[in-house]
Formats: C-alpha cells, structure tokens, sequence
C-alpha cells in the first residue's frame, strides 16, 4: 500500500517534470523552426507547429547579407567574450584572494567599497562612463569594449566568499616551505580552485557575449560591432526581415550553448563548492 | 600581471589628461586621416531599404574634398547620436530626427544657415519649419516621410463602407470591418498612442503647440476627439499585437486587418502584394473646426559642434544636400518610397504623379503638420503617456489632458527662458 | 612585517580597486554631481539648481508610479521565482536516473540573451494575432485571441514578463539549490526516517529548509538585487520605435527615456538614479541584517 503510494508519487514527479522539460525546450524548437522558415511561414495566417520545408539557405543568406558583417561580429564577440573573460578571472581572484587571506587593517572597509557597486545600477552610470571611455580615445576599439567591463565586484565577491573557505592547512604547508602569498596563490591556491574559476568564468562569459548596450554605443565603426549588435539590426526602424533575425539569433546563441553544456558540470562543482550562498 | 598593471597606469594618466587631449581633434583610433586633407565622419540611421547604405556609400565616395567615413548605426540611433554628441568622437556630419531644440540651444549643432543662401524657397516649408529657430536653419531635411491610412477597396465593398471621411466614419467603418478572422483598423500594437501622437488633435483643427509658443489643445474639442480613439479600442476593431508593428505593412498585405496607418515607405510592397486592391487616405477630420491631417518630418543633415572640422563639414553638407540635386533626387527615389524635400525635385518625379502616391503627395501638401521644434521629448512621453491611457486604459480625456497641458505649459516656459545658442 | 602584509594585500586587491574606482567610482560621483545641476545635453553643466532635480522627481507621477510598479513586481517575482526554483531542484534532487538530463534542460536557457528570449516571447508564444503559439492552444479551448502584450484590463503582460523572467532565471537558482541539496547530511533524513516522519511535507519543513537556509538567504538577496535592476527583458518586450508605455515600466526604463534618449535630461535623470540607488541600497542592507548574512561570514 505504502510502496504503491512512494510509487505513484514517483511516476507523477516523473511526468511532471518531462511535461516541465518540454515547456522549457518549446522556445529553443521556436527559434530554430523560425530560424528556417520563410518570412510568409513565420507570420502566416495559417500557422502550423512544423514548418512546409526548412530552408537551410537562411544561414548561407545571413553570412552573405553585404550589409551586416555577421562573421566579423561573431568573431568580435569571441574576441571579446574570451579576453573579458580571463581579465576578469585573473583581476578578480586575485582580490578576492587578498581580501580572503592578506590580513590588512582596512580590509573590511575595502571589501564593503567593492560590494556597495552592486547596489548600483549600470544604467546610472552610462552616461558618465561612456564620457569617460570616449576621453580616453577608446571608441570603437577592443580596449573600450573590453577594459571598462573588467571589474566585476560579483567575481571578485564569489571569490573571496570561496577563498574563506578554502582549507588552510594547504596554504599553512606552503608557507612552511617559505613559499610567499605570491607563488603560494598560483602554486597551490589556482590549481586547487578549478571549479570556482569555471564557475565565474562561465558566468562572465555568457555576460561578455550577451551584452548589449556597451557595445552598441562604443562600438561605433561596423567593424568593432559584437553579434548582439549585428542581431538587433535586423530589426530596422521601418521593416523588420523576420526571418533573418531569427537565424541570426540561433546564430549567436548556438556557441553560448556548446560552452554551456561543456562547462556546465564545472559550474556545479563550483556553485557547490563556493560561497555564492 | 605586470602587464595589467602597466595598462591600468596607463588608463590613470590617460584619465587625468583628458582635458588636456580634448582639443585635439577627432583622432580616436579610427584610423588617421586620409591624405586629402580632413577626414569626415558621417552618420545615418538604418534603414530599412535594400541599397540605400550602398547609395551613401557612393555619395560619399564622389566628394573629393575630402575623405569622408559613412557610418550606418543600427538600434536606438537617437540615443546613440545624443551619446556621443556629448563627446569629442562623435560623428562630424550626421543625420537627426530634428535637430532637437535641447540640441540647438545647447550649442551641440553649428548654424547652417548660410548653406540654404538662396535656395531656401525650394524647401518644402513644413519640413524646414521645425529645422529653423531664432530665424536661423540648423538641419538641411533630406528626404520628406509622411504617414497616412491605407484601406483595402474589396473588403470594405463586400462590407459595404465608403472610405472614411469623418473620424465617426472611421470609428464605424472599422466596427464594421471586423470579423472574427479580419481586424478593422490597425493603428499599432500600443492602439496607436505612439504613431499617431498630435495627428487627431490637428484633425480636430487643433495643434501641439501654437505660432507664439503656447499649449494648442488646451480646448474641450481635444478630449471629445481622443475619447473616439478609446472607443475603437472598446469596440475591439483594432489589431493588437501583431508580429510586425504599423510601420511594416505585413498584417494589411497578409489581410490580419481591413485599415492600417502606415508611411509612405509601405508603398511599393502594398503594391506589389495587392495591386489595385487599395486606396489612401489622411487621418479623417473631427468636428465642425476640424480637416483631414497627416504627418509629415523630415531627417535632417546637421553639423556637430564638437567634430574637429566644422568648416569642412559644412562644405561637405552643403555640397550633398544643396548642391548635388542628383543625389538627392536619387536619394529620395531610388530605394525606399519618400518624397524629395525639394520642391523643384518633388514637381520632377514621375512616380509620385499618378495613383496612390500621387495622393500622397497631395496629402502632404494640404494635409501635412510637421511636430514643431518647441515639441519637446518631454513634452511627447507625457502626451503619449496620457494617450496610452486615454485608449487602452480608458482614462478620462479631460483629465489626463488637464495634466498634459500643465506639463507642457512647464516646458514650454522652460524653453523659452533657456539661453540662446551662441 | 605588517608593512610587508600591507603591500602584498595592494599587490593583490590594487589592479582591482584602482580599475573599479576609475570605472565606477568616478562615473557614480559624476552622476551624483550632475543631480544638482541643470544638465541638458551636457555632462559639464554650469547651472547649480541644489535640490530642484529631485524634488521634480518625487513630484513627478510617472517615476513614483514606476517606482511602485517595481515594488509590486519584486514582491510577486522573488517569491514566484524562489518556489518555482526551489520545486524544480526537489523533483530533479530526487532522480535515480537522467539527473544530468533534467538539469541541463532546465539550466539550458540561462545561456539566453533577453534579446534573444523576448524575441521569441513577443513574436512567436505571446504575440496578439490567432495563429499565436498561446492563442492557439486558446482556440484549442474555444477561447479568443488575447493582445497578451497590448491590453491593460486585464493585465495580460505581467504573464509574459514573468514567463520570460522564469524561463530564463529558474534554472541558475535551481542549480544553486541542488548545492544546498547535495551539502545536507543523509544521516538527518535516516534520523527522521527512525523516527518515523514520512517523507513528505513534514521533512521538508523541519529538515530540509533549515538546512537550506544559508542558501535561501543568498538566493533571496539575489533575487531582490535582480528584480531591483530590472531593465532588459521589459525594454525588448514593451518597447516600440516610438517609446514606452505607461505600464510595467520599472524605474530604470523610465530614467532611460528621460536621460539617455533624445530628452538627455541628465541632471533629471542622475537624481532619479541616486533616488533609486538608495532605495536598493536601503532594502538589500535591511534585508541582509535581518536574514543575518552576516553568519554565513562567520560560517566561512
């Protein structure tokens, strides 16, 4: 009678979480189906869950379009996506390791300097900091997308959250061997913190590449544009070309899902291993 | 580590120079400039029609003056232009959905006045209108875009409606034309708070803001004409929520809808689709004051005060949009479906003499109001706002225009007390 | 020796403090000194107007009506999004097989742009016409097309906005919760098991939401964080080409139209942004105290 019950219970769990599995991959078959219609089958009246035929020569026709140099934007991205990515691992553990570990009177204080930023919105600071970016001369340059967007107060928080509790008795043993906080954090603290690097660096990465607004005004020349940038020039004041912007946005979110699905037992390992809660 | 470091040195110092490099021309990493004396930076907004950026292009090529960059900015371009406006690498040459008069009396834009020397009568007057202040012209308008009602002639015979010719005509036809498969009208997926902005009030033989500077609807006809937009909300004939939004003439071709507002630009694929099966017609007058009105603006070529090469922008400006008339003309023509702001180039064109665009053209010349200059960004979202509710929410018009108007009131006095550009 | 310490921490926080002073220190206190003057089209202003930016703000219908609106959408979205995730890593903890299926699914999303997502939710699930992907199964039902993003009464569109938000999010804080999940003791549950609590209610109430706490708390503070900033997804979803509606508009879409667009108010539009800082800053700080984020310092 019990086993029975556990049992029913555990075949309903089961149906509602493939129902809940097809509900959350409903809108990935949506992008892709759209992606390879045409414009008459996205918008038709007479609209059908499977399309009349897949035409695979939207993606030839998105990477041939003379007017949006999508390649050359995913390229960008990439660039970008990739150096934001460990500028920020490299500046952020390492603060967040000094504030962790280095004992300094006004650690504290450091420390809830760097924290407050996360209070603040991005939007309140936009104005002034493409101003500032702009002084510098780095408009439409790698530098401008890149530097201003380094310092994460997030990395660095999860960081030192991961640090305190990192076991010190290997860091103990590295001192006795008279290693310094140098070569202590990169001989022995780096190699025994892979998790938490993937985590973050995961978390960045999907950052970096989904972006939208900080490229869009920095990137100025169409050369310096990122694949977000690209994709939203599909939808033009006046006439929007459905049809590309949905290839393009399978596009831009297929490399997303491939780091994703490679890394995504890292990121586990580090959510479980870090201080994020 | 070094290196970061270094590199963060760097940033520091280049912070602290910043003020000094100011002055030091446009040079921002964009290349240096070309051997044929100043480089120029032009920039225009996306647009929609194949060809157009590569027509740019060419124009751009032909000058010899000097070299000059075309930049073709996709997403929010006003926002990106009021962006960089603020910055010494911005674009030298741009075209604005104004200029604003926040811009003008800022001092962001240079005086272009002499450029006009002696043709300024060959400009359509409601499009230079809104580009001149204090007497003084501070955008050259490119090409007129105006927005009108494009109807299905089948549909509304099987339903038996004349083309609306009173804004109660439309507020029936449309209740008529509805079916369960077929919308009436289409003014927007916002119910038309956002195209349609002042257009009824003008076809209340009303205004947004009058020749000496004050609120134009201040008036019970204003409330009476917004009330019958609700109405066609509440009588559910209008398309809500279509996948592509009034400018894009989709829902009207594909027969979501029997009526839909859209520009000028529709045109030639409304033809293409329906062949004669449609006609045109301006937003339908309101009332024993009012007359049939439509929008008309016009993109501007304007000069940043903080590009490096003003004079040689101007020259290139006036070179362009003075003097190349074939440009123009070609411009104008050629890919999208608009009208030359040129008078003498407008007379000259052969598709806009017959059919629906030659309605068009008639409508802009009878009907057409542009937004005047005094009409400020504030201004509009706290009428649009109004609007919005007044249509969908169904606010009381008196109401939310008592507050528009205290809004505008403030504004306008704020405009007028602000300094004169310099 | 202390000296020596004190370099070596600047060795290691510098790169980072001095990047993050000149990157968002110096922008923050420029905005906060914008707010005090008349600065239209200019981020040099010369007119001092002291507390007139935001005194015009607080008196300004539309920003505190948006204020509320995020008010409201907070107290909806951190509750739903906490259950929802919450339920989600319960059903997938307690798997025998395709564990890492489920996850993934489920966590898939979370590499999506708003752009992307609201794409697909306005043109494709929730858009207005018959032949939409919700008004289809409508009609399955015999029900009419819904305007699911145009109608105000009743307000169709907190559906689409939380939809997009919860298919997007749920997913990372799920994977938070399996965490918390994997780090409890199994030695509790056998206790309770001795004792005869039936698996169910019971034991989650008493075993294992309290062992989730430390967890809970940081998921919360996220939350809240999140739903503060809220920005893009309503921007993709309810913009047009000619602006905002006066509905479902958080604080932050509202400064953006008076400050970043054409209007360029940015003096107006700082002293909001200061406004709402301290709001964010007041609640988070309260709500940390009183969850007591302190202790999981402590906890190390």
């Amino acid at each position: 009678m019990d086993d029975a019950l556990v049992r029913a219970g555990r075949a309903l769990r089961l149906v509602l979480l493939v129902v809940l599995a097809l509900v959350f991959l409903i809108p990935f078959y949506l992008l892709v189906r759209n992606g390879l219609s045409s414009e008459q089958d996205i918008t038709s009246p007479e609209w059908t869950f499977f399309p009349g035929a897949l035409r695979w020569g939207n993606v030839r026709e998105l990477f041939d379009d003379p007017s949006v140099p999508f390649a050359r934007s995913l390229l960008n991205s990439a660039l970008i996506a990739v150096a934001t990515t460990l500028g920020t691992l490299l500046l952020a553990s390492l603060a967040g390791y000094g504030l962790a570990r280095i004992p300094y009177r006004h650690a504290n204080k450091v420390f809830y300097g760097i924290l407050g930023t996360l209070l603040v919105p991005a939007a309140v600071t936009f104005v002034p900091s493409f101003v500032l970016v702009s002084s510098l001369g780095w408009i439409s340059t790698l530098r401008g997308l890149i530097v201003p967007t380094l310092f994460s107060a997030f990395a660095c928080f999860v960081f030192r959250q991961y640090f305190l509790g990192f076991p010190r008795e290997l860091e103990d043993a590295a001192q006795v061997d008279g290693l310094g906080y140098w070569r202590t954090y990169w001989l022995v603290v780096v190699p025994n913190a892979r998790p938490v690097f993937a985590a973050v660096g995961t978390i960045v990465f999907l950052g970096a590449w989904n972006s939208f607004l900080w490229p869009l005004v920095i990137g100025q020349d169409q050369n310096a544009w990122t694949v977000q940038v690209a994709l939203s020039s599909f939808t033009t004041s006046q006439v929007i070309r459905l049809h590309e912007l949905f290839v393009a946005a399978v596009v831009s979110v297929l490399p997303l899902l491939l780091v994703f699905l490679c890394f995504q037992r890292w990121i586990v390992a580090g959510v479980e291993r870090s201080g994020i809660d | 580590m070094t290196m970061s470091r270094r590199g963060l040195l760097v940033a520091g110092a280049g912070a602290a120079g910043a003020g000094l490099l100011a002055g030091c021309g446009s040079d921002t990493g964009r290349g240096g400039g070309g051997a044929k004396g100043a480089e120029l930076s032009q920039w225009y907004h996306q647009y929609g029609e194949a060809g157009t950026e590569q027509a740019v292009q060419r124009y751009a090529a032909a000058y010899k003056k000097a070299r000059v960059r075309v930049q073709w900015r996709p997403g929010n371009y006003d926002q990106q232009t009021a962006a960089a406006l603020l910055t010494d690498s911005g674009p030298d040459v741009f075209e604005v959905n104004g200029p604003t008069l926040d811009q003008i009396q800022g001092g962001q834009v240079v005086d272009l006045t002499d450029l006009l020397k002696g043709v300024e009568d060959d400009f359509n007057p409601a499009v230079l209108a809104p580009k001149t202040y204090d007497g003084r012209i501070w955008g050259i308008p490119q090409v007129i875009d105006m927005q009108m009602l494009y109807y299905r002639r089948s549909l509304l015979k099987d339903a038996g409606v004349e083309p609306p010719a009173t804004l109660d005509a439309l507020v029936d036809a449309a209740k008529k034309l509805t079916t369960s498969k077929v919308k009436g009208l289409f003014l927007g997926n916002d119910g038309g708070a956002g195209v349609l902005g002042g257009t009824p009030l003008y076809a209340a033989g009303l205004q947004l803001v009058t020749e000496d500077g004050k609120v134009g609807f201040d008036d019970p006809a204003a409330a009476r004409t917004l009330a019958k937009l609700h109405q066609l909300y509440a009588d559910k004939s209008l398309l809500l929520g279509a996948p592509a939004d009034w400018s894009d003439p989709s829902a009207f071709v594909q027969g979501l809808t029997a009526m839909q507002w859209s520009g000028l630009w529709a045109l030639p694929q409304v033809r293409k689709e329906l062949g004669d099966d449609f006609g045109v017609l301006p937003f339908p007058k309101d009332g024993g004051q009012g007359k049939p009105s439509v929008p008309v603006g016009a993109y501007g070529a304007a000069v940043s005060a903080r590009g490096g090469h003003q004079e040689a922008a101007k020259e290139f400006v006036k070179w362009l949009w003075v003097e190349r008339t074939d440009f123009q003309e070609d411009f104008a023509l050629s890919y999208g479906f608009h009208i030359p702001a040129r008078i003498s180039l407008a007379k000259k064109a052969a598709g806009l003499r017959s059919g629906a665009a030659a309605d068009a053209v008639r409508f802009t010349t009878d009907h057409g109001y542009a937004q005047p200059l005094l009409w400020t960004p504030a201004s509009q979202t706290a009428y649009q706002d109004a609007l919005s509710r007044i249509i969908r929410g169904g606010a009381g018009p008196e109401g939310e225009l008592r507050a528009v108007v205290r809004k505008v009131t403030g504004e306008l006095d704020r405009v007028k007390h602000a300094k004169k550009p310099s | 020796m202390r000296g020596r310490r004190t370099l070596w921490f600047w060795a290691f926080v510098g790169p980072f403090a001095l990047g993050l002073a000149l990157f968002t220190y110096v922008p923050l206190l420029w905005s906060v000194g914008l707010s005090f003057f008349d600065a239209h089209n200019t981020v040099t202003p010369t007119h001092f107007v002291g507390l007139d930016n935001y005194t015009a703000m607080l008196r300004d219908d539309a920003f505190v009506d948006s204020l509320k609106t995020f008010l409201v959408f907070t107290a909806f979205i951190v509750p739903a999004t906490y259950v929802f995730s919450l339920s989600l890593a319960l059903m997938v903890n307690r798997l025998e097989h395709a564990r890492a299926f489920f996850r993934s699914v489920f966590f898939l999303p979370a590499a999506c742009s708003y752009v992307v997502a609201a794409l697909v939710w306005k043109m494709s699930i929730f858009n207005g016409v018959r032949f939409g992907l919700a008004n289809t199964v409508l009609g399955w039902f015999g029900g009419d097309p819904v305007a699911w993003l145009s109608t105000t009464d009743p307000p169709w569109y907190w559906l689409v906005i939380v939809t997009v938000r919860l298919w997007l999010q749920a997913g990372f804080y799920m994977i938070l919760f399996l965490a918390g999940l994997q780090r409890i003791d199994p030695v509790l549950y056998e206790a309770a098991a001795v004792d005869g609590a039936r698996p169910g209610w019971t034991v989650l109430r008493h075993i294992t939401l309290p062992q989730l706490r430390a967890t809970s708390v940081a998921v919360v503070l996220l939350l809240v964080i999140n739903a503060f900033q809220a920005f893009d997804e309503f921007y993709n979803l309810l913009s047009d080409a000619r602006g905002y509606p006066p509905y479902a508009r958080p604080p932050l879409v509202y400064l953006y139209y008076t400050a970043l667009g054409q209007g360029q108010n940015l003096g107006l539009g700082s002293a909001g942004a200061v406004i709402l800082a301290l709001i964010i800053a007041v609640v988070t700080v309260g709500q940390a105290r009183w969850l007591g984020l302190g202790r999981t310092d402590a906890d190390g």
